[in-house]
């Protein structure tokens, strides 16, 4: 699928754009603070309708503007799609083929988008939420069902929360509201695991022969998945039902002692092998990058294998931050088949046949010449 | 000030009702003063009245202008049968189905440790105190189909449990008179699991 034309009016530094994309590769050459990186998101906006670089949807609203609004005309499967994201102070409403729709699980997944970011490169040696977001806005996209269940889990995570604390406080002596809420989250969790270990097995199968390429086969990468419970990853719904309901009541003294949810899937996470050895711990910063590198272009092939067509793929400002040899392995899996945004302060340094043949768009103070 | 005081006070009462913004509030003070005098003191007469006299129903918590309810008073209605819903707007949508000839018990709202809101300050005491002195046999549990609603359901019918009183929760599923294709992902997988032998 590619993006054949993006609209904007309002939207950060950008008054009002209207610009048609090739369909391969698109460098967006600019000094900083002129609004490449505004552009990239608003991609990202239009495939997730929300922004990777903050939850507060307000600031990408224009100063002094009372609504932004993004729309994308897409290509896919032969056909075209539009999709139209406007944020006011009053909320947000999402169109897909001009109609709104209600629930963000039908919307989103419309538009695949891969974006790798110079904060990618922290997947593997940052804080476990970067790895919990990374398994959830990539399910996400290919699964609208793993969203609902994602945004009823939050829900009642919070309610069992807040009930915790109260008995914790001894606000309240009730604990059959507490079971009500532990059976309600279990049901979420054991839907949100299930479908975890589906995809961690599809990123295994992609992940493992990109890293291979990339380190010129002398790296095997081995993904772990860390849950809260002793659970197979064979094991079915029900299954893992039965572990989570077993196990919250175990713990269900030291829970209201510490007035807070201690496992599920908000608390699990991933660890990268290369070789046997943890990269988190034991690898260079290198292979941390290296490793980051392959688990996103492996999202390229899964999506494809998922979903029927490359997604996307956005590369704010990380081509500078890769070695030689790492640029023309990605250039060289990218060539041809996905469409692409390159964003980068110079062009210079960057020699590469590729590039050479790109669509070139020169951004300053929120306006873009080609 | 833009307007004389007495119709800024006006437009200040229309902007705290539900689903009025300052511009319609505007438009309906204006029209207040182009009405009737008579209808206008009725209007007054009636807001004040329905505040006045209303209370809420002793037994059921239902509102009401006369103590026990006409529903609770109605001696020709199953008693043995409670329908548990949220609002006393539930009851009416339910009364005019016409098709249900038991009793009610009003909530008032739904369980949400995240509001404050637990099970004593929701009408669940009286209710619990409404099995052991009426001849109930069943209570119907027609919360709303969200996750308070579900939760305040499941929260009672585990209350309920040892009594051997019947606990039932309404079907979710596809609207009649709908189509099928139209039904997103989560209406279809509740339907289906609510499914039937026919």
């Amino acid at each position: 699928m590619h993006i054949e034309q993006l609209r904007l009016k309002n939207y950060r530094n950008y008054r009002e754009l209207d610009i048609a994309f090739d369909d391969k590769i698109n460098v967006i050459v600019g000094e900083n603070a002129q609004g490449k990186t505004n552009l990239m998101e608003a991609i990202y906006v239009l495939a997730f309708s929300k922004s990777h670089r903050t939850p507060r949807e307000k600031e990408l609203i224009r100063w002094d503007e009372e609504f932004a609004k993004a729309e994308g005309r897409i290509r896919k499967r032969g056909q075209t799609l539009p999709l139209e994201i406007t944020i006011s102070g009053k909320g947000k409403k999402a169109r897909l083929n001009h109609l709104e729709q209600r629930r963000l699980s039908d919307y989103i997944g419309a538009l695949n988008v891969v974006m790798f970011a110079p904060e990618d490169l922290t997947l593997v040696k940052g804080p476990p939420q970067i790895r919990r977001r990374f398994i959830d806005m990539e399910l996400g996209q290919i699964q609208p069902r793993y969203i609902y269940h994602l945004g009823q889990y939050q829900k009642i995570l919070r309610q069992r929360n807040h009930l915790l604390k109260q008995l914790a406080h001894r606000q309240t002596q009730d604990t059959t509201m507490l079971q009500v809420l532990t059976d309600q989250l279990v049901e979420h969790a054991a839907s949100l695991l299930e479908r975890r270990f589906v995809f961690l097995d599809l990123l295994r199968k992609w992940a493992g022969p990109v890293h291979e390429g990339i380190s010129r086969g002398l790296e095997k990468l081995e993904i772990s998945y860390q849950a809260s419970i002793e659970v197979s990853e064979e094991a079915n719904k029900e299954k893992i039902e039965d572990i989570y309901a077993n196990k919250f009541w175990e713990i269900q003294e030291k829970e209201i002692d510490r007035g807070t949810t201690m496992i599920g899937p908000h608390r699990d996470d991933l660890t990268f092998f290369v070789n046997q050895k943890d990269v988190q711990t034991f690898g260079s910063q290198g292979q941390q990058r290296t490793t980051a590198l392959s688990v996103k272009l492996a999202e390229l092939e899964l999506i494809y294998h998922e979903v029927g067509e490359y997604p996307i793929l956005l590369l704010d400002d990380v081509l500078s931050e890769l070695d030689d040899f790492r640029r023309s392995h990605l250039l060289n899996t990218i060539q041809g088949k996905v469409q692409t945004f390159v964003s980068t302060t110079s062009v210079d340094g960057i020699d590469h046949e590729i590039l050479n043949g790109a669509e070139m768009f020169h951004v300053r103070d929120g306006t873009i010449d080609s | 000030m833009y307007y004389p005081e007495p119709i800024s006070k006006l437009i200040d009462s229309f902007t705290k009702l539900p689903g009025i913004g300052p511009k319609t509030a505007v438009r309906l003070a204006f029209f207040v003063l182009n009405m009737k005098d008579d209808d206008v003191m009725d209007f007054a007469k009636n807001l004040v009245n329905a505040k006045r006299e209303l209370t809420h129903c002793s037994v059921c918590g239902h509102i009401t202008d006369q103590d026990p309810c006409a529903i609770c008073a109605d001696t020709s209605r199953d008693g043995s049968i409670i329908c548990v819903v949220q609002d006393p707007k539930d009851v009416i949508a339910m009364e005019k189905m016409k098709e249900f000839h038991g009793k009610y018990h009003v909530l008032h709202g739904a369980i949400s440790p995240m509001d404050g809101i637990g099970p004593e300050d929701i009408n669940v005491p009286d209710l619990i105190n409404r099995l052991k002195d009426e001849e109930v046999e069943e209570i119907i549990l027609a919360t709303n189909p969200n996750i308070e609603g579900e939760a305040t359901a499941m929260y009672i019918s585990r209350l309920v449990k040892p009594s051997g009183i019947k606990a039932t929760r309404i079907a979710h599923g596809l609207p009649v008179g709908g189509d099928l294709e139209y039904a997103d992902e989560v209406t279809l997988s509740k339907a289906l699991e609510g499914r039937r032998d026919i």
